[in-house]
């Protein structure tokens, strides 16, 4: 257990305006929360920290008020309180600003900042009335977009900014914020961060949840870091390294942090991207991948990775021109790409990599069913993904497992299999293979990655974490306003140099 | 999640970490055997309320009323499977079975009518799924488009009137005949679902049906053919529908243009009672077979009772309501396993 002095704006002796103690949650099999203690400082950004599974959700369910705790009690500014729901939750002055954005995309912005309270005259709705309400919740909040647009035509951190002003209209004591960083590109975070900045200048309290390790050390104040449900350390940012935390995070197993260094492969290029056009959008050329090479793409978002990524896999309109070990390709659509040899990992493995109702046996083999005599796709599929599944250590129980039972980390592992049971892998296309998973599924999933290059297959990765393109990948490619500025050896250029590269778009 | 990934965590090993999955196959199996205990259960009841319930005549006759809509229903059920629907169902059987009864008034081979019957209604499945394949549209506009299309075509053939007359009797038998106390139709019913089953445990093609069912955007990037995928079950939709038509004409010895009006909704009611998801991926032919049964059962029972037909349809609307809420606990109690 790590114990700095506390030193938080008030002073160490200040009343926490939120405390947790020994908060228990158990579920059928499973204890989430095993006497979890959280103490929350006013005005602070306090970090929450622990892999997938470490019990943040839960606690986070419990101060919302949406789980009861079995034991513990909270304290809001000293007074015990109960939180009976979430409604109890949001009059507590607790609010939750979810990872998945809760609003209504097909309404305005306005709509959805006073959804259920809307101001009224009788039956009637005061619209005008309405909008100005709305335009000052977001004024506070810095955004600078009309409260008339309909939420789903914004950018990710337009959204985000209209999710944040609507949990400040309640007058919120403590805002908890999900990931807000998993959907936003680096520029966007700098504008969510410059709000939680201007909150905890009000006094309110910030308790801030995040995979990455950049961002915690730059807007944290204090971090807790849980583990199995438990709370292993509490600590002060300023006086504590990245490493500690991430050590506190994985505790005693000795999953990598840093991968080994491994010699940069030679030979000629297998994939070669001459040109990847779509007008006002991407301008991509000149990018070549080895066999056993992995190329990293780094870039703010909206820079055009995944659509990048979606041409070579023959899932986007334009102007493509592509060669294979020499010779051109037509990737007319995904089949097409597939028999050519190329494996896409979306963005969204839900949404994109899973037949998520379906079994781990059948998402395995699922593409590896496309050759004569086209019979018994079951048996044969089980038969053909088992050592695949075994290989990549997927952690399942059996073959029949609901695909959506499995972790993040063993469900990408699952789309992975799905390319490796076909066989005849040539290029492999990743788009942020890592995103929600934790420090060890991450590590993890590299190792089968960079198993997969030494057995000969190219590798593009795309990645919104800088710290991830440099520690595995043999290249980096930086793409900025859709076109690819710089090329980069990570062994020898400083992650700061790329780092810079890719907020400006200007090679040094 | 947050309790998946826990036990995750704390499991050690790669074996079997709970005993989730047994579980959830134990409540499938009790989804699909419930469907099957209530059949039995009402066959039971049925045969104490009105003892010619068992007669082996009451009994082909209700196989002989259930077969058609049972025919249809499995080719619904591998467009539901896609997460598909077809509304125009009832329009191609009557379709199919006027084009039939006409190709045989003007002295065609009857099999080569049989199969040019069950070409046109191929061929408007496939044109209906494959605008909504290859377009983006959805399919519930264009079987909605095709419902009252398909329709107007079939009056049109004959003005409104009924077609045929002089039809031979060999044919007269496949919907009208019996092998014993079977009827013909009964054992095509069985066939066609028999049929349906292998080929979709038993074929890529099949897996693919559940795999475009249960994601079709992953099965996309999968590079698996999600559009013909979509066609062919639309196309099988239709032939089968035809087939239903082309049945009925040989047991009424005439087409008729006017018939199987409603039959969609017949078809889907059983599907869903069946425990095929209507948003697709999860589900089979045999749950449907079963509750094509059980629905003509309940209707068959009405009938002994004398009930009238209005209220058999407030009983069939009830049932639905109750086998889903059904569905739906079990489901959720597997889910939380």
């Amino acid at each position: 257990m790590t114990q700095h002095p506390v030193n938080g704006p008030d002073g160490p002796t200040a009343v926490p305006r939120l405390r947790m103690r020994g908060i228990v949650k158990r579920f059928p099999g499973t204890v989430a929360s095993d006497g979890t203690e959280l103490t929350v400082l006013p005005g602070e950004v306090h970090c929450l920290l622990g892999q997938n599974g470490a019990g943040k959700s839960t606690l986070m369910k419990i101060l919302a008020g949406s789980y009861q705790p079995d034991e513990g009690e909270i304290l809001l500014d000293g007074e015990p309180v109960r939180l009976s729901g979430p409604q109890a939750g949001m009059a507590a002055g607790i609010a939750v600003i979810y990872q998945e954005l809760d609003l209504v995309p097909d309404q305005t912005v306005a709509q959805n900042l006073l959804l259920g309270r809307a101001p009224a005259a009788g039956p009637f709705v005061r619209d005008r009335r309405r909008r100005e309400l709305a335009r000052a919740a977001i004024e506070r909040v810095g955004g600078t977009f009309p409260v008339t647009a309909t939420v789903r035509d914004l950018p990710i951190a337009a959204q985000q900014l209209t999710a944040i002003a609507r949990a400040l209209t309640a007058d919120a004591r403590v805002i908890v914020m999900d990931e807000p960083s998993a959907t936003l590109g680096e520029a966007d975070l700098e504008a969510v961060f410059a709000v939680i900045r201007s909150l905890t200048a009000e006094g309110r309290s910030v308790i801030y949840i995040s995979h990455r390790m950049d961002e915690v050390m730059e807007i944290g104040d204090r971090a807790t870091v849980l583990r199995d449900g438990r709370t292993v350390g509490v600590f002060d940012i300023a006086r504590t390294s990245k490493e500690e935390l991430v050590a506190a995070m994985i505790g005693d197993s000795t999953e990598l942090v840093h991968p080994a260094d491994r010699p940069a492969p030679t030979g000629e290029p297998l994939l070669e991207i001459d040109h990847v056009r779509f007008p006002g959008l991407l301008d991509v050329s000149g990018i070549s991948v080895r066999p056993g090479e992995i190329v990293g793409l780094a870039g703010l978002g909206g820079a055009g990775r995944t659509t990048l990524l979606r041409a070579l896999f023959g899932d986007a309109r334009g102007d493509v021109a592509v060669r294979l070990a020499g010779r051109p390709v037509r990737l007319s659509g995904p089949a097409a790409a597939v028999r050519a040899g190329f494996a896409l990992v979306p963005e969204s493995r839900k949404e994109q990599g899973l037949l998520l109702g379906l079994s781990v046996g059948r998402n395995a083999a699922v593409a590896a069913l496309g050759r004569p005599p086209w019979l018994l796709p079951r048996r044969t599929g089980a038969r053909r993904a088992a050592p695949v599944l075994a290989g990549l250590g997927v952690r399942h129980a059996s073959a029949g497992q609901p695909v959506g039972e499995l972790s993040g980390g063993n469900q990408q592992k699952v789309v992975l299999a799905k390319w490796i049971t076909r066989g005849g892998l040539r290029v492999l296309l990743l788009d942020e293979p890592t995103r929600g998973l934790d420090v060890g599924a991450k590590a993890d999933l590299f190792r089968e990655v960079r198993r997969l290059a030494d057995s000969g297959v190219a590798v593009l990765l795309a990645s919104s974490e800088l710290t991830e393109l440099t520690a595995n990948a043999d290249t980096v490619w930086v793409l900025h306003e859709g076109r690819n500025v710089g090329r980069f050896d990570p062994r020898t250029t400083p992650e700061n140099t790329i780092a810079h590269t890719v907020i400006t778009g200007v090679t040094p | 999640m947050t309790a998946t990934t826990s036990v995750d965590a704390a499991a050690p090993g790669r074996g079997p970490s709970r005993p989730g999955p047994g579980r959830r196959r134990g409540a499938d199996l009790i989804v699909r055997s419930n469907l099957l205990l209530v059949f039995l259960a009402l066959c039971v009841v049925a045969s104490l309320l009105a003892p010619e319930f068992l007669t082996t005549r009451n009994m082909a006759n209700l196989l002989q009323q259930s077969a058609l809509t049972g025919i249809v229903a499995i080719g619904m059920t591998m467009v539901i499977l896609t997460a598909g629907i077809d509304l125009s169902v009832g329009s191609t059987a009557a379709f199919g079975g006027m084009v039939v009864a006409l190709l045989i008034d003007r002295d065609m081979n009857f099999v080569l009518a049989i199969l040019v019957s069950l070409a046109c209604g191929a061929a408007f499945g496939a044109l209906m799924g494959g605008l909504s394949a290859y377009l983006s549209l959805p399919a519930f506009m264009t079987t909605l488009a095709g419902l009252t299309a398909i329709r107007g075509l079939t009056y049109l053939l004959t003005d409104g009137e009924p077609a045929g007359g002089d039809i031979p009797e060999v044919f007269q038998l496949l919907g009208g005949g019996f092998v014993g106390y079977v009827p013909i139709v009964g054992i095509i019913f069985v066939a066609v679902t028999v049929l349906a089953a292998l080929v979709l445990r038993c074929t890529t093609f099949g897996e693919y049906v559940y795999a475009v069912g249960s994601n079709r955007e992953a099965a996309r990037l999968s590079g698996l053919p999600v559009r013909a995928v979509i066609t062919a079950v639309f196309a099988i939709s239709g032939a089968l529908s035809a087939l239903a038509g082309v049945l009925l004409t040989s047991r009424l010895t005439i087409g008729q243009p006017t018939a199987f009006n409603g039959l969609e909704l017949d078809a889907i009611a059983a599907v869903v009672l069946g425990g095929t998801n209507l948003f697709g991926g999860r589900g089979g032919v045999f749950g449907t077979f079963v509750a094509v049964l059980l629905l003509s059962v309940l209707r068959n029972l009405c009938n002994l009772l004398g009930l009238g037909s209005f209220f058999q349809m407030v009983v069939t609307g009830l049932i639905l309501v109750a086998a889903l809420i059904l569905n739906m606990a079990i489901e959720k109690r597997g889910a939380r396993a």
